[in-house]
């Protein structure tokens, strides 16, 4: 039934000749062959070693009416201790088009900690999300019922303040059993053009809210990032430089087997990309975990190097070779990975 | 009562008359200051050096359109790829689609090679619409001049008359220089020219150019070694003589048919406003583009 529904949405549509009205509607999709030595073997555990499809998305936006636009996002990837795979509602939401200086959204989105929780798996920078990221926020990041608001402040850089008010249903950060139970967020996002080739962006947020024993958790988020494109030859290099910290404080949280406190842990990535030649880019990624930790936390540190190749703005294929040590392993684990990454029919632009 | 609302709508119309207008290409900045003259202040988001298909969203382009009364492009999918994230961010209801402060140029204007039937991406980065590159001819670009004159009509009908005269100036001087320019085209003998992109299209077609081949294999995809091969036999069989690369392209592939032509010119030309330093209105940018065909940029 639901993917009879999904074929109607999809072509059932224009045959009826309203094909003027339909949303913009795209997939994404990337494929995945994975080998390391800290990887499972098991293909119900996502990420496995072997050949897997990483996650399909399948996205409508479209104009409700001058008011409004709608945008849905439906993700197909491997359900949690599976090899089946289901489709989730990634993000489904609806936001102003027509108000001054704000944006108002409902619905299911991603929510605005940090950088790189808000973007689509198949817009990561690297193959995989940074461990502190999966760490407090989960496989799926934090990505929540709720309503926003984005103000752009009246000044005359880039400042932007986003309030949210959340369900906390993430099970890695929140995981309230009282559905009345709401979550707050306050986002402050800088932007300054230091020159017309190259901005900083600095961002601080915030996250609270009760937890799956009624304990109030809390993150704390910096963002500091440098994007460099020079307007002449600017279709062939380009840096950019990111550098992402979080900070959770998770009271009540222990570890399963040796009932150590796992309350608090912070971490950080830090990743150069450097577009060398119109369609290659080198990168490389440094990330630590367990800058502040409770005693339960293992403290992790992992290198990460890409390269990337882009036959065209639809395609891409890459291969990420990371090195990694968690405490308490006692030795390097290592992984290489290739993805392709492919798009196919109206895509919306990518936020800067 | 009455002479003090008008007075103060006399003296508020005085004090923000001027209109604010964001383009998103150099070339559509330089038309509305020129149009708008004293009464309007234009920006342009794109730089003359930068490929317009891929500029990038950033959120300092939205600061300024939050604070614009007209937004101007090209459309026909040229700026799909930022200019929607720019709108949304810049949250100014004057300058969203279906408001008078939205103008979208290249559906007036009659564009050029609009595909038939089916299109795929196999094809290339191909616009549904057409091609978009309309402001290399200077004719269309005329017509632009008055659409846009309209439009900050519309806006500021304190100033119509102005705004109006202004664009008809401006459509007869690039007329009357239109037939200048073919004279010294056709003195030139030259009639066949290979490009990177198809982005002169409209520039050859006003002048009655073939451009019968391009660098680039296909539409947003670089060129490769066996193309250039096929294009060097082309030129060949063709007796083509010049080689125009758009400068925001590498035209250092250029030494490699040279090597197999050495007869060919090649010229690396700008194509916008600003693409050069010394193309400040769009009538320099025409006549950069004959003096290259002379041979004598």
């Amino acid at each position: 039934m639901k993917h009879s529904l999904l074929f109607i949405l999809l072509f059932g549509l224009p045959a009826l000749g309203q094909n003027r009205f339909n949303p913009d509607i795209s997939a994404n999709f990337l494929g995945l062959y994975e080998r390391g030595t800290g990887v499972s073997d098991d293909r119900t555990q996502s990420p496995h070693n072997g050949f897997a499809l990483q996650e399909a998305e399948l996205q409508m936006l479209s104009d409700v009416d001058p008011y409004l636009r709608a945008s849905v996002l439906l993700s197909i990837s491997q359900q949690k201790n599976s090899a089946d795979y289901g489709i989730d509602p990634e993000e489904v939401f609806l936001e102003t088009t027509s108000l001054p200086y704000v944006t108002i959204r409902g619905g299911k989105f991603k929510m605005a900690l940090g950088k790189h929780n808000q973007l689509h798996t198949h817009a990561f920078p690297f193959i995989d999300a940074p461990l502190i990221n999966q760490l407090i926020l989960g496989d799926e990041g934090l990505n929540e019922s709720g309503v926003s608001a984005n103000v752009l402040l009246p000044v005359d850089w880039y400042s932007e303040v986003t309030a949210q008010a959340f369900s906390l249903t993430s099970e890695d950060l929140y995981g309230s059993g009282n559905s009345g139970n709401v979550g707050g967020l306050l986002h402050l996002k800088n932007l300054f053009d230091l020159t017309d080739d190259l901005t900083m962006e600095i961002g601080l947020s915030g996250t609270m809210g009760k937890n799956s024993l009624a304990q109030t958790s809390s993150v704390l988020g910096a963002d500091l990032t440098f994007k460099w494109r020079p307007a002449i030859g600017g279709k062939y290099h380009a840096l950019i430089w990111q550098t992402e910290y979080l900070n959770a404080d998770r009271p009540g949280q222990i570890d399963a087997t040796t009932h150590l406190s796992q309350a608090i842990v912070s971490g950080a990535a830090s990743w150069l990309q450097y577009q060398f030649a119109e369609r290659w880019w080198v990168q490389a990624r440094q990330e630590y975990v367990g800058l502040t930790k409770s005693v339960g936390v293992p403290s992790e540190n992992k290198t990460s190097f890409l390269l990337g190749f882009f036959p065209s703005e639809f395609s891409g294929f890459r291969v990420q070779y990371d090195f990694e040590n968690l405490q308490g392993r006692g030795k390097m684990d290592q992984t290489v990975a290739l993805q392709y990454n492919i798009s196919i029919g109206a895509h919306p632009a990518h936020a800067y | 009562m009455k002479t003090i609302i008008v007075l103060f709508a006399l003296i508020s119309q005085s004090a923000f008359a001027k209109l604010n207008v964001i383009t998103t290409l150099p070339d559509l900045r330089a038309i509305t200051e020129e149009v708008g003259g004293s009464n309007v202040s234009a920006e342009s988001i794109a730089k003359g050096t930068q490929d317009p298909h891929y500029v990038e969203a950033k959120p300092s382009f939205m600061v300024r359109a939050n604070r614009a009364d007209l937004m101007i492009s090209i459309g026909l999918d040229l700026e799909v790829g930022w200019l929607p994230s720019v709108i949304q961010g810049a949250r100014n209801p004057k300058i969203v689609k279906g408001k008078p402060g939205f103008l979208e140029v290249g559906p007036m204007v009659d564009p050029l090679e609009v595909p038939k039937g089916t299109i795929t991406r196999a094809e290339g980065d191909v616009h549904p619409f057409g091609n978009p590159h309309i402001t290399l001819d200077p004719t269309r670009m005329g017509k632009v001049a008055v659409i846009i004159g309209d439009r900050l009509a519309e806006l500021d009908s304190a100033h119509a008359a102005d705004y109006k005269k202004n664009a008809l100036a401006l459509q007869k001087r690039l007329a009357d220089k239109t037939k200048l320019w073919q004279h010294r085209i056709d003195a030139t003998k030259i009639t066949k020219i290979v490009t990177y992109h198809k982005t002169l299209t409209y520039f050859f077609d006003r002048f009655h150019l073939e451009n019968p081949g391009f660098l680039e294999p296909k539409p947003g995809i670089p060129p490769t070694s066996g193309h250039i091969i096929e294009i060097i036999d082309l030129i060949k069989k063709q007796k083509i003589s010049l080689l125009m690369i758009e400068n925001y392209f590498d035209a250092s592939i250029t030494k490699r048919i040279k090597q197999e032509v050495p007869t060919i010119r090649a010229e690396t030309v700008p194509v916008a406003v600003d693409g050069a330093p010394n193309i400040h209105r769009i009538d320099d940018l025409y006549e950069h583009l004959v003096q290259a065909i002379e041979g004598k940029e």
